[in-house]
């Protein structure tokens, strides 16, 4: 679900998260499912009805667009298939994945949001539906239309959704005065909260969102060729749930994220190109953190932003030294 | 008569005490073998600054700086061996290695939400192993026991960390000079010459662990102890 100025909850199918740039995941017996497809080609229809300003042509080629920029990641093996125009409607539960448009005039700072039909004993992923409120102004023009939303970029962040993405935390964003937030810059095309009308950046994948797909569906050379980071953050000697702890590469200038995600203060982040890093741990206070974590699992950003005292060196496939960051109270 | 009574004497002198260095000055024998055994240091260089950048909310492309992270490897000390071998009396080719364990420090700074600022380190495993081509510079010795010289030459550079589940590869070029000072030589026995030799010159680094696309600049000077067979 992606807002206008603030962030919502995450799809209701998301008990917890699991892993790095957060996994959507449910549970069974305690133990818990990531949710993915399990069967590529992944088919989608787009709805036959477009809106004002966008046909329903104009949006299934943008669709088409986001699906094909996910596809084109090197190190994920992910692929989908336009199967048609139907007339069904998002979040009918079908079997098939439908994307189109719903008027949801009352949902006024929702600009879109992501379904799932799941096996709960399995994790698999059966249906995905996307819809884009039809109550915002839409564009599909190539440079971007500064008094409207761009379809492809909200686009891109909903598909990743239905891959079985979770948000990033990687943005800065300020309180507005009228309420909720504003973004200040992002980088991460599954941060939650939206760029300004007429902006197309969020058009291409961010290391991160490369990092988080090829995380979940990855092809032959990825585990080889990229390394993981694992550590606890501590705070008076107590684990930190819920910190949100970034991967910096110099080289690359890449920004990779993840979070603790138990009482322990535990992180895992993979996909780190091999090499230094700069590790920052920092409170998730830039977003709802519903948009993050269920609220049965309270998360504590009462803490100081930390930098490791040490640089992270990521070896080609496989796990570095663990870290350990201890952050001060505010 | 009483000018060629001097030149005479100190004639005999230097036959007399210094045969050998004269040799190895102005005669150098080819077809030797030269093994030398050091140490020095390796200068610091710069391995880039650079931001860690958000994408900005505005509609022309520009970044959104979260925190600045300038990084360098530190300055070094550094163990050396290396075999010569002399081609005529003027060149000789020269193989080494050189192993060194810099630290890589990145101060991190102007965190855009306060956090203070600091510097992160790392230690490496860095050997260079190279091949030279020596000139000796026989026309300006100092004495008959001080040689200088001029070398070049170029080698392949890895940097190892943490019991080798990093590896980076890269190429060095180096090109510098030196003395060599003899401390003992001799046309006989398994040890023909011993000495002392000083190297100053530059290592430009490319590779390895680098964050910008560009050369790395590295002093390094050293001292050894040479022998010949």
């Amino acid at each position: 679900m992606r807002s206008v100025a603030f962030a919502l909850a995450v799809v209701a199918i998301l008990p917890q998260p699991a892993h790095a740039y957060l996994h959507f995941t449910t549970s069974r017996a305690g133990q818990s499912l990531v949710l993915k497809w399990q069967r590529a080609p992944v088919r989608w229809f787009a709805k036959d009805r477009g809106i004002s300003g966008v046909s329903a042509s104009d949006f299934q080629a943008a669709m088409a667009r986001a699906f094909a920029t996910w596809q084109a990641v090197p190190t994920a093996s992910i692929s989908f298939e336009f199967a048609g125009f139907t007339g069904s409607e998002p979040f009918d539960d079908d079997g098939v994945s439908v994307l189109g448009f719903q008027d949801h005039p009352e949902m006024e700072r929702v600009l879109g949001a992501t379904g799932f039909l799941i096996d709960t004993v399995t994790g698999d992923i059966l249906e995905s539906d996307i819809f884009f409120n039809a109550a915002m102004p839409w564009s599909t023009a190539a440079a971007g239309d500064t008094t409207r939303f761009d379809l492809e970029s909200v686009a891109l962040h909903e598909v990743g959704h239905l891959l079985g993405l979770a948000h990033s935390a990687l943005g800065e964003t300020e309180m507005r005065p009228e309420g909720g937030r504003r973004v200040l810059g992002s980088a991460s095309v599954m941060f939650p909260i939206a760029f300004g009308r007429g902006i197309t950046h969020d058009r291409e994948l961010q290391p991160d969102d490369i990092a988080g797909v090829s995380d979940l569906y990855p092809d032959g050379d990825f585990r080889r060729e990229t390394g993981t980071v694992r550590g606890r953050v501590l705070r008076n000697g107590s684990g930190v749930q819920g910190a949100h702890v970034v991967a910096f590469h110099p080289g690359t200038g890449g920004l990779i994220a993840g979070f603790t995600l138990n009482r322990d203060g535990e992180f895992h982040i993979a996909g780190l190109p091999p090499g230094p890093h700069v590790i920052r741990v920092e409170p998730l206070d830039d977003a709802d953190p519903d948009s993050f974590f269920s609220r049965r699992d309270p998360i504590e950003v009462n803490f100081q932003v930390t930098f490791h005292e040490r640089l992270f060196v990521a070896p080609a496939g496989g796990e570095g030294e663990r870290l350990t960051v201890t952050v001060r109270p505010k | 008569m009483k000018a060629r009574a001097t030149v005479l004497l100190l004639a005999t002198f230097a036959a007399g005490t210094l045969p050998s260095y004269a040799q190895i000055a102005g005669n150098r024998p080819v077809r030797r073998v030269e093994i030398d055994v050091g140490g020095g240091v390796l200068g610091g260089a710069e391995l880039g600054s650079v931001d860690a950048n958000l994408r900005a909310n505005a509609q022309a492309r520009q970044p959104l700086r979260l925190f600045t992270a300038d990084s360098r490897f530190a300055r070094a000390p550094v163990l050396r061996v290396r075999a010569g071998f002399a081609l005529t009396r003027r060149f000789a080719v020269e193989g080494g290695l050189m192993f060194g364990r810099p630290e890589i420090r990145t101060s991190i700074t102007a965190d855009s939400e306060g956090a203070p600022s600091l510097t992160g380190v790392e230690r490496v495993d860095q050997y260079v192993v190279d091949a030279s081509l020596v000139m000796v510079l026989d026309g300006l010795r100092v004495g008959a026991r001080m040689v200088p010289f001029v070398a070049g030459g170029g080698g392949y550079l890895r940097q190892l960390h943490e019991g080798q589940t990093v590896i980076e590869q890269g190429q060095v070029y180096h090109a510098g000079g030196g003395v060599k000072y003899w401390l003992l030589a001799r046309d006989r026995g398994l040890v023909r010459a011993t000495g002392l030799r000083g190297d100053a010159g530059v290592q430009v680094m490319r590779g390895g662990i680098s964050f910008e696309d560009r050369p790395r600049p590295h002093v390094a000077i050293s001292g050894s102890v040479f022998v010949g067979f």
